[in-house]
């Protein structure tokens, strides 16, 4: 039982990860990103092909996936500088993600194809009993999830994190007050892509075997559930949402138990469809999600009384 | 061979230009792109087939009744999910609609399984006409979709419906101050929506086979031709699915056919990259 909530942990903090760097594309920066399930497979890819192919460290493999789906982001934010409506940049990213989906289904040579990757090592595999690995596997994960958390509660904090808000609410009006609103678009896109090769990373090394069927799009509708139910641009919400979605798609597998005479196959649609229903009724009656994106706080006004005087401020 | 790949493409073309239509009409009248489209396209096409196979209904007649359930299920849909949001902007309405695609395409799943279907037809042996191979599917295909865009050609330029429909895409708050009632005018686009994406589900099922995934794998080829021909354009719309089907088809002569999806995304890149507004899109005047 503890080392099942090990495991779950586990994957609870590089979910929780994908769905912070959703929130600050589409959180804080306001650009939303329906390519997700595609940059995910690129970071896992990138990450277990540099470990497996090139035989790299696998610390040096993740910084490896996190540059190339960070380049790969900034790129595809750089060239679509002429589509700042929201609707066509939406559409752009669902066609680069289909786009990277072709691309690892059909280059066997590279990929594997349908096959998939295996093998894939894991950190600090050799030097840790078997028996051990899931403490060690769910420390190490925290700790990048922590390190995580606060680099972005750092730059939410930053100016950069006020021209980001700045651009998300009205991107001309950032412009007009001088802020370069092409180039910070391209860094947020590109942080953002980083992180997501990030998570991509650690879901290679827990998974140890990637194949194309375990990036489909319903990821995107689970990320954008956990960012929309922790509440937009709140980053401590974020990973709670994270945790509420995985803990919902786990205890959904009980379902059977409820509902007798469902075979596997209708058993996962209908957990597709509880979790779409969810997302739904989240937008419905808590559009604004259950916790609030971090605002500076200046000291309260002095109030000042009707003779023009300071009064105490209680 | 390139003409064969022509007339292939050509009935892709003429299959994409449906669902491209209704997304496009949408997106004029509500201003938000519809991403359960191919979910839609879906489970119409398992609607035709429950009237078709199970009842035993003529498939002209199920596509009929299915088409106008699609429409009243939409209308339904609308109102319950779509309209309470409808302030909220877009990127609301769009995370909605993919929420509600997915819950569509399992709905599918859940109920017909992931095994390949195929409607109650006579199977028909295709013919030569000179050197192109077709069969009788393929025309039907063009046909009804060279039908129906006639039809909606008509609606939208020559019928009071379709004035007010433009006028609605055109300029929200003028349309409003003239007495045009919105909602009477959105319910009729989702009725059209449901006719056209339930003629695509029929061509489509037709065409290949039922599946699940049947409608959403044509989905980035369907926004594909949509923003070809300018989000908001019907002519445009159509005139963009034949280019999407043809060049895609063609692609295949030198790219991977594995790539065949591929090549609508370059055409939005493209697209967007050099003429935001689309072909027959007028540019957008912004803030």
């Amino acid at each position: 039982m503890i080392s099942y909530l090990l495991l779950m942990g586990t994957i609870a903090c590089f979910s929780a990860i994908l769905a912070l760097a959703l929130n600050f594309q589409w959180g804080l920066g306001g650009m939303v990103n329906f390519g997700l399930a595609g940059f995910y497979s690129l970071g896992a890819y990138s990450a277990a092909l540099l470990a497996v192919k090139a035989g790299a460290n696998v610390f040096v493999a993740t910084a490896g996936a996190m540059l190339v789906v960070g380049a790969i982001c900034g790129i595809v934010a750089l060239v679509t500088l002429r589509v700042a409506e929201e609707d066509y940049f939406a559409i752009v990213t669902l066609g680069v993600g289909e786009m990277l989906r072709l691309v690892v289904l059909n280059e066997d040579w590279l990929t594997g194809g349908a096959l998939g990757v295996t093998g894939i090592p894991r950190p600090f595999g050799p030097s840790v009993a078997s028996a051990s690995y899931p403490i060690v596997q769910f420390g190490v994960a925290a700790l990048v999830l922590l390190a995580t958390f606060l680099f972005l509660n750092v730059i939410a904090r930053s100016p950069f994190g006020r021209v980001m808000r700045a651009i998300r609410e009205d991107e001309i009006v950032a412009a007009t007050l001088g802020k370069n609103v092409l180039w910070a678009r391209v860094r947020i896109f590109a942080i953002g892509g980083a992180l997501i090769g990030l998570a991509g990373g650690m879901h290679a090394y827990y998974y140890q075997y990637i194949d194309p069927t375990q990036f489909t799009n319903i990821l995107i509708a689970y990320a954008f559930m956990a960012v929309i139910a922790g509440g937009r641009g709140a980053h401590a919400g974020t990973v709670w949402g994270a945790v509420f979605v995985i803990v919902l798609l786990e205890g959904s597998r009980f379902l059977k138990d409820f509902i007798p005479g469902v075979n596997a196959d209708q058993l996962a649609a209908l957990r597709i469809i509880l979790i779409g229903i969810g997302l739904l009724l989240l937008l419905l009656f808590r559009p604004q999600g259950f916790l609030r994106e971090y605002r500076l706080r200046t000291r309260p006004e002095p109030k000042v009384n009707a003779a023009g005087m300071v009064t105490a401020d209680r | 061979m390139i003409t064969q790949t022509l007339f292939n493409g050509l009935v892709t073309g003429a299959i994409i230009s449906l669902p491209a239509l209704a997304i496009t009409l949408l997106f004029g009248v509500l201003k938000f792109p519809n991403f359960a489209v191919g979910s839609i396209v879906t489970v119409a096409a398992y609607a035709v087939f429950a009237l078709n196979v199970q009842l035993g209904w003529p498939l002209l007649v199920a596509a009929v009744v299915a088409a106008a359930l699609c429409g009243a299920f939409l209308i339904l849909v609308d109102s319950v999910i779509f309209r309470p949001m409808r302030d909220s902007g877009s990127i609301t309405l769009m995370v909605a609609s993919l929420g509600l695609g997915l819950i569509l395409e399992n709905l599918a799943r859940f109920f017909y399984g992931n095994a390949a279907r195929s409607f109650d037809l006579e199977l028909s042996m295709p013919f030569r006409v000179g050197a192109l191979r077709m069969n009788s599917e393929q025309l039907v295909a063009i046909g009804m979709s060279a039908l129906l865009m006639l039809a909606m050609y008509l609606l939208l330029m020559r019928m009071p419906m379709g004035r007010k429909m433009r006028a609605i895409a055109d300029n929200p708050s003028l349309a409003l101050v003239r007495g045009i009632d919105r909602a009477q005018v959105i319910r009729w686009t989702w009725m059209i929506n449901g006719t056209l994406l339930a003629g695509a589900g029929v061509l489509i099922g037709m065409d290949r086979a039922l599946e699940p995934l049947m409608g959403t794998n044509y989905l980035i080829a369907i926004f594909a031709a949509a923003i070809l021909g300018g989000l908001g354009s019907p002519l445009g719309a159509f005139v963009g699915a034949l280019i999407v089907g043809t060049s895609s088809e063609l692609s295949t002569l030198v790219l991977p056919p594995g790539y065949r999806t591929g090549v609508p995304l370059c055409f939005i890149a493209a697209i967007l990259i050099w003429r935001p507004q689309g072909l027959f899109g007028r540019p957008l005047i912004r803030r």
